[in-house]
């Protein structure tokens, strides 16, 4: 502990002084000032021949260093359930359908109490928190400057409220007050932002107007449409943005930009480009935003393809005449633009990529994204030859950690599998994957719905080219904490377990069908019945498939509105007579004459031979009955099949004999 | 879906609430209505059923099945959470006994839940955290091998504790109480100065292990506790060093030890010896001198020190028994 010591002989040293002073009431023997650790440091310079001891400087790190050190120790836990909902078997979701309700209501319950919190600050005064976390603390939404002044108009602005912000503009105007050209460029683009409406307030009810404005524009929509769709409005001809900016005296680059990208970006596409033509005749230069935007809407504006790529042109050429340096948007959006016509897009693509290597801005995953759909999906000859795309794309992607940087991102991975998945190429889905575990790759697999569809098409790919093994081995690692399989999946399951013969598994898929909700769709259970009723396997597995059976007739016994199907009924029938089961199976029977089904011949053969296994005559006599109720072709074998291996006595003889006969007298 | 219905059925609740007129509760009320319809019209489409309510939801079962036998249990368990029954595979039972029974199992089991547990710290998660934890560290210095040599040349030893707790505050008022410790013997005190900083510190001291400790929590911060505590400690070493003239007025009763000069142990020894005419002739004083000299007085003398100073055993009874017959002679 160097520096205790050293502070005390600091001490000993300043007060070294008084010492000296006192020296006449000091013992004679005493020698001057000595600790220890003085006596340290001076054995330190006399003798050398003690080893030194050095203290190490201290290391220092930033505040989170530690936690995140200890936090790379832990990986996933397979078997965990989505980290935002509580972990218990009940309360976790189960289906695709269920993960989204319940992160909704998780996320409209935070808002909720946002809401609250925002509305009553008074109540939520006290912080509890140390140190001090502001986003808890209630933010101010209400107004607080009423008068008409530019401070007024930037809190309106800083709150979002575009129409209070736009009446104090107004106001301002008309009182004859300049408003200053850095806050008229927040305004319009706060206008052009929302579409010169009020943003909806989360957790709210809307306003009137909203209302009224959505019926005059006829936007009823039928049910089922997602929200995004509400929030997009269209550019309505001279609202506010215009009105403004036709008021202003002067007009740069800014005003322009923060209008044409409103334009763009709530539809009137031919309005973006007239006043982009008006920017130009006033001899003001674009920049960049401006230049993405117009690019991303011109297969809107222009509708043959040769056209289009014109007008591409001219943008990139007058981009360049104006000097504006082009950035990762702007090539994004013009692959995107080509996307639709792949010839030009094909040939264009490589000198896209050679044009950013040279800026010297490193493409991000959209680019590459748009690249693999030009060359797979749009060209008339895709062929295995053209994984080598793909192929190099992965090469140079190996290892690398990505962030977002273009709304598209989330597309690649998605795309990718897909393409994997289409041409059959294990090898290349792995590496996809393993780019995924890179670091925080994870992040860009997108939201449910695109996750979904990258872990489906994943999980398909496995099972179609990988052994069982290898199968069940990723099954149990995303389902269900990565992916809720949908029933193609778990079909596609049913189809590997088939390949490879691992039919005994077939209960436990069973569960996990009924798990996931799937248990409502009949072909998916249809086909769970018939693997599991083709062929006789051993003693347990044969019990396991009836009781497996059972549960699916009790499946569908809880749901009178499900129709039966004959083949679905006669695998169960069939698996549990392997299975011993003969009362049960005896019930199928009177379900078959109750959904107005008629069992197969080879059925009732099989029913037969239990009998005879179990040795109740009675039985084979009704099933002879039965089997004429129906009207079956084999209704004389087995009669004849009854009469020979069964003890009958004389009643039943009568009855059996009569089928044996005319089989085409009884209807 | 869920917003569209929403939308829907806030506009219906608000007409209703128009109609009351009563604004504030209104925007209250159509929020809940808006759920509450929403979740009706969710059973009608996702129900199973068509007339009747949706099939009961299982309870599920619990994720041990799927556990595997060689998970890694760390990244299962990586902090300190409370005993979650489905999430650990171990069969444990907890509690008073069932009549005529056993334990009651985990599931839904308070008493587990209520005790801390150490399953985030499993010698594996130990292991690995100390890898991570590596790279914060320094070297310890190479001469310092032995904890013999730790002492002599870092002699003061400070201890703080720091607490960590779940909770909307990471403050913890115990934190800042700081021990200093040291070994008397490593300051350089001389006879005077070593009683009279005895006196000084009082219980602070530790005659077994000759260690002093002082202990500050009267200031706010570990810092400036931490300086108080050096402070005492030179404060205390310089005023054991000063000799106040009071001093001179220390008495008997003072004395931390027994000591045999001139107490009424030797007035009487003499006296005794004296009368029985032991003593050789001579005047008083050269007598006295002379009994002193003599060994059996100093056994005894050394007999009834050792009785007054250390705790009386059977041996120093023995022993003065042993001197006072030697004395007498008898």
């Amino acid at each position: 502990m160097a520096a205790p010591c050293r502070h005390v002989g600091h001490h000993i040293q300043k007060n070294g002084r008084f010492l000296r002073i006192n020296i006449n009431q000091l013992f004679a023997c005493r020698s001057f000032g000595l600790t220890s650790a003085l006596q340290q440091q001076a054995t330190d310079l006399h003798k050398e021949s003690k080893e030194a001891i050095i203290i190490p400087r201290k290391k220092s790190w930033n505040k989170e260093a530690v936690l995140e050190a200890l936090a790379s120790t832990v990986q996933r836990d397979p078997t965990a359930y989505p980290y935002q909902f509580q972990d218990d078997p009940y309360l976790s979701p189960r289906t695709s359908v269920e993960f989204k309700l319940f992160s909704l209501s998780q996320e409209s319950g935070r808002a909720a109490a946002k809401y609250f919190v925002n509305s009553n600050p008074k109540l939520f005064t006290k912080d509890f928190a140390e140190p001090h976390i502001p986003c808890l603390m209630p933010e101010s939404v209400a107004l607080r400057l009423e008068e008409v002044s530019q401070e007024a108009l930037e809190e309106r602005i800083s709150l979002r409220k575009v129409s209070a912000a736009v009446e104090m503009y107004d106001q301002l105007l008309q009182s004859g007050t300049a408003v200053s050209m850095e806050t008229t460029h927040k305004l319009l683009d706060l206008i052009c932002l929302y579409c010169d409406r009020d943003p909806v307030q989360e957790g709210a009810p809307q306003t009137e107007d909203r209302e009224e404005e959505e019926e005059e524009d006829g936007r009823r929509k039928p049910m089922g449409r997602r929200v995004t769709d509400f929030l997009k409005f269209t550019w309505k001809e001279n609202n506010n943005a215009e009105r403004i900016f036709n008021l202003l005296p002067e007009r740069d680059t800014r005003c322009y930009s923060a209008l044409i990208r409103g334009m763009v970006k709530h539809g009137a596409y031919a309005k973006a480009f007239n006043l982009y033509e008006d920017l130009l005749n006033n001899r003001l230069s674009a920049d960049v935003h401006i230049f993405n935007a117009l690019i991303s809407v011109v297969p809107d504006v222009r509708k043959k393809n040769n056209e289009r790529w014109d007008l591409i042109a001219e943008l990139l050429n007058q981009m360049n005449e104006q000097k504006v340096r082009p950035n990762l948007l702007t090539f994004n959006s013009v692959l995107k633009a080509l996307r639709q016509f792949s010839f030009l897009a094909k040939t264009f693509s490589p000198q896209i990529l050679n044009e950013m290597k040279a800026l010297g801005i490193a493409p991000s995953l959209a680019t590459y994204e748009h690249i693999l759909t030009v060359f797979f999906y749009k060209s008339a000859s895709s062929g295995p030859s053209n994984m080598a795309v793909l192929q190099d794309v992965l090469t140079e992607l190996e290892g690398t950690s990505f962030t977002c940087q273009d709304p598209n991102d989330v597309l690649f991975f998605a795309t990718a599998m897909k393409l994997c998945l289409d041409n059959k190429d294990l090898e290349l889905g792995y590496k996809v994957h393993s780019l995924v575990e890179v670091g925080e790759n994870w992040r860009l697999l997108g939201d449910s719905y695109q996750q979904g569809l990258y872990y489906g098409r994943f999980f398909n790919l496995l099972c179609l080219m990988e052994d069982i093994d290898v199968v069940l081995k990723w099954y149990s690692r995303i389902v269900p904490s990565l992916l809720y399989p949908n029933p193609q999946g778990m079909k596609n399951l049913l189809q590997a377990l088939d390949t490879d013969s691992r039919l005994d598994l077939l209960p436990t898929i069973w569960k996990d069908i009924k798990t996931l909700g799937h248990d409502n769709k009949v072909d998916l259970v249809e086909e769970l019945l018939s693997l599991m009723a083709r062929d006789e396997h051993s003693v347990e597995v044969q019990e396991s498939f009836a009781a497996c059976a059972l549960d699916v007739k009790s499946v569908f016994d809880g749901r009178p509105k499900k129709e039966w199907s004959t083949s679905s009924l006669s695998h169960i029938s069939i698996l549990l007579l392997r299975a011993n089961k003969l009362q049960k199976a005896w019930d199928m029977l009177q379900l078959f004459k109750d959904k107005n089904r008629v069992p197969s011949g080879a059925l009732l053969s099989s029913f037969l031979t239990a009998c005879r296994c179990s040795a109740s005559p009675q039985r084979a006599v009704e099933l002879v009955q039965l089997s004429a109720a129906f009207s079956l072709p084999t209704t004389p074998e087995l009669a004849k099949r009854t009469l020979a291996e069964f003890e009958l006595n004389d009643e039943q003889r009568s009855i059996v004999s009569e089928f044996e006969a005319a089989p085409e007298k009884e209807e | 879906m869920a917003s569209f219905g929403s939308k829907v059925f806030l506009s219906l609740g608000r007409t209703n609430v128009s109609g009351v007129g009563f604004r504030k509760t209104g925007n209250r009320a159509t929020y809940a209505t808006a759920l509450t319809v929403n979740s009706s019209t969710n059973k009608a489409r996702g129900g199973k059923g068509s007339t009747g309510r949706r099939p009961k939801r299982g309870p599920g079962e619990p994720r041990t099945e799927k556990m595997a036998l060689d998970q890694d249990w760390t990244s299962v368990y990586p902090a300190a959470t409370p005993f979650r029954a489905n999430a650990i595979p171990l069969p444990l039972r907890m509690g008073y006994p069932v009549k005529r029974g056993i334990p009651p199992e985990k599931k839904g089991n308070l008493e587990l839940i209520k005790i801390p547990n150490f399953l985030h710290l499993t010698p594996a998660a130990i292991r690995k955290h100390c890898e991570a934890l590596k790279p914060f560290c320094t070297e310890w210095p190479s001469a310092l091998d032995t904890d013999t040599k730790c002492d002599e040349h870092f002699p003061v030893k400070i201890q703080s504790t720091d607490y960590v707790s779940a909770g909307p505050s990471i403050r913890n008022p115990s934190a800042r109480v700081v021990h200093m410790k040291v070994r008397l013997s490593c300051l350089n005190l001389d006879d005077h100065a070593q009683k009279k900083m005895l006196k000084l510190v009082g219980d602070r001291y530790c005659k077994d292990s000759d260690i002093l400790t002082i202990t500050t929590e009267s200031c706010p911060l570990r810092q400036q506790n931490y300086d108080h505590a050096m402070y005492l400690l030179t404060v205390l070493y310089h005023e054991s060093w000063k000799i106040e003239p009071w001093e001179a007025e220390k008495t008997r009763a003072d004395m931390e030890e027994y000591s045999w000069e001139d107490s009424t142990s030797q007035k009487n020894i003499l006296d005794t010896l004296l009368r029985i005419n032991l003593a050789g002739e001579g005047e008083e004083a050269e007598v006295r001198e002379q009994l002193l000299g003599r060994e059996e007085v100093l056994e005894y003398k050394d007999s009834v020190e050792t009785l007054k100073n250390e705790e009386p055993s059977e041996r120093n009874m023995l022993r003065y028994k042993e001197a006072v017959r030697k004395v007498l002679k008898v």
